[in-house]
């Protein structure tokens, strides 16, 4: 039997809004995202919380250098100078890294590439599902530190405008360090264990911090074009240069992430 | 026009090669048997048609296009070893993310279709965990047929099915190629089951197409054969071997090959005080015919 056989091309919008579509679900109906909001909140209430007691110095005088540092840091002397909301990006890669993982496992991802489905949409909706939560992590972690800093008693005192831009940057960040991670799980997608490890490793900043060690904050400049760079960057003395500077970054790293991905996804076989 | 056209396809792992130089041709509308031993390179063929995996050569055209095309891969239903389902949650969901990522319009409706379709309509709300082996069967062909594919490949997909599940498999593709033109490629070690449904037939090993053929093809090669019982199989035996050259014991019955007709042995057999308690006039089966297929080129 011969019949007449219409093929319809699904457009990019069209391919790309299904994925998105089923990505978004799953991360609200999964409870490591709610777990990984919590634990967002968590930390800085934390630190904040039990500094002082033990007789230990008192690291945080004011409640938003919980969030960023005073003045950008790239050397950093002390544990209150690195612990700020760029822990975030740090657990946020964990958490990618499980979401991608958990494609793997199940059969998510052999499901979808038989379908019209191409590569560089996947890497695409999970970048940008994955900078959702991560930029939702920075809220949670925005309302731990507020709290945790009203708890404890510390200052408020801020100039508010840099404060919102530090925070608006490091969200839009997020989309920068979430192309980033999904690179690495691309590349360890058969590896889950190596893939947090390295995740959590980059997401750190050693390399960064330690070309800041070495050269110090006078480096700051080329060390803005890298991802945890422009992190330490969006501080409380940020200014609209600052946002910018953290939008071309974070959009320039997405987009070289994620052709990269992209590339080693169509290279590669699906197990 | 062929749904799926094959030539010198390749695949390696390493220094082993998985396929190599296949050649294959499935007209549209055909029931495609695919079917080789463990590891002969089913599997990795299907995986290649699907996309899943890449091939080092040769080409692979579906409806006459680059099988990478994604307006072709939109036409083509997959259930390769077992559905991609997230445990946790329920079968009509993870149908809703399936659909979603198909496109499907009116996915409420067409999940429902394809749940009725497989008889799973009442499981709908269970967790996908929860499922046996069959019902995980039955949902990785649901969301194989989800938005009306042309092309369906399955592999093994009759594995762990009951014997209703099986009768429903069959009824389901065969309905599909009559009423709709659906091409179906199925791979099977469950001949059995394959014999009743396919109308053309592929035989691979180590990772090349030794045989294609149609369904009257096979019918036409099987030979056919004498099967006796009577109340001295072993005295039987050894005088039918005696006089015939092929005679072999199977089932509990004892097959002769070439014998003219089933009067000729009766007649025989009574002349040396031997009475037939049955005796019938039968064909070789696909499965025969693919051991002795395989025996030969053993060089058994």
């Amino acid at each position: 039997m011969s019949t007449e056989i219409k093929f319809k091309s699904p457009g990019f919008f069209e391919r790309l809004k299904g994925m998105l579509g089923v990505d978004f679900y799953r991360l609200f109906h999964t409870p490591m995202f709610y777990i990984f909001l919590g634990i967002a909140a968590v930390i800085p209430a934390l630190i904040l919380g039990t500094q002082g007691t033990d007789g230990a110095s008192i690291l945080y005088t004011n409640t938003w250098q919980i969030i960023a540092a005073d003045t950008p840091l790239y050397a950093v002397s002390s544990i209150a100078e690195y612990a700020n909301m760029n822990m975030v990006f740090i657990f946020g890669g964990i958490m990618v890294s499980i979401f991608i993982g958990h494609d793997y496992k199940s059969g998510y991802v052999k499901q979808l590439f038989t379908t019209h489905s191409k590569k560089k949409d996947y890497m695409m909706s999970k970048s940008l599902v994955c900078a959702f939560a991560m930029a939702c992590m920075c809220i949670t972690y925005t309302i731990g530190a507020t709290g945790a800093g009203l708890v404890a008693g510390t200052s408020f005192a801020v100039n508010a405008g840099s404060l919102l831009i530090a925070i608006v940057s490091k969200m839009i960040l997020s989309l920068g360090w979430a192309s980033l991670y999904t690179f690495l799980n691309v590349i360890f997608r058969r590896y889950f264990g190596i893939s947090i490890v390295s995740s959590f490793l980059i997401g750190t900043g050693l390399p960064i911090l330690a070309v800041g060690m070495i050269l110090g904050n006078a480096s700051g400049s080329v060390l803005n074009l890298f991802l945890y760079g422009a992190s330490v960057f969006a501080c409380l003395s940020a200014n609209p240069v600052t946002l910018l500077v953290c939008t071309a970054v974070s959009v320039i790293w997405a987009v070289i992430y994620n052709t990269a991905g992209s590339i080693v996804l169509a290279r590669s076989d699906v197990y | 026009m062929n749904a799926i056209e094959i030539n010198g396809l390749t695949k390696r792992f390493g220094s082993k090669a998985a396929v190599s130089g296949l050649t294959m041709t499935v007209p549209e509308g055909a029931i495609y048997g695919f079917i080789g031993e463990n590891g002969s390179g089913k599997s990795t063929t299907e995986k290649m048609i699907c996309g899943l995996l890449i091939p080092n050569g040769g080409f692979i055209r579906l409806y006459g296009r680059e099988y990478t095309d994604e307006t072709i891969r939109a036409t083509v239903g997959v259930l390769i070893e077992s559905p991609g389902c997230f445990p946790n949650i329920s079968v009509w969901n993870n149908m809703m993310l399936q659909a979603a990522n198909l496109g499907v319009k009116n996915p409420e409706e067409e999940i429902g279709r394809v749940l009725k379709m497989v008889r799973m309509e009442g499981a709908a709300s269970n967790k996908y965990k929860n499922c046996s082996l069959g019902m995980k069967q039955r949902i990785g062909i649901a969301m194989a047929l989800l938005g009306h594919p042309k092309l369906l490949v399955l592999d093994e997909p009759i594995n762990g099915l009951d014997a209703d599940g099986m009768r429903l498999m069959r009824e389901i593709l065969t309905d599909l190629t009559k009423s709709q033109g659906c091409t179906v490629l199925i791979s099977s070690h469950i001949l059995g089951e394959l014999e009743k449904i396919a109308t053309h037939y592929g035989i691979i090993r180590r990772g090349k197409m030794i045989k294609e053929m149609t369904a009257a093809q096979l019918e036409a090669n099987c030979r056919t054969y004498i099967a006796l019982r009577t109340g001295d199989m072993a005295r039987t035996r050894m005088l039918l071997s005696g006089r015939y050259l092929q005679v072999k014991e199977e089932n509990e019955e004892l097959r002769v090959y070439d014998a003219a007709a089933p009067e000729e042995i009766v007649t025989w057999l009574y002349g040396q005080g031997i009475l037939v308690s049955e005796i019938r006039t039968a064909k070789v089966g696909l499965e025969e015919y693919y051991i002795d297929l395989m025996g030969e080129k053993e060089g058994r």
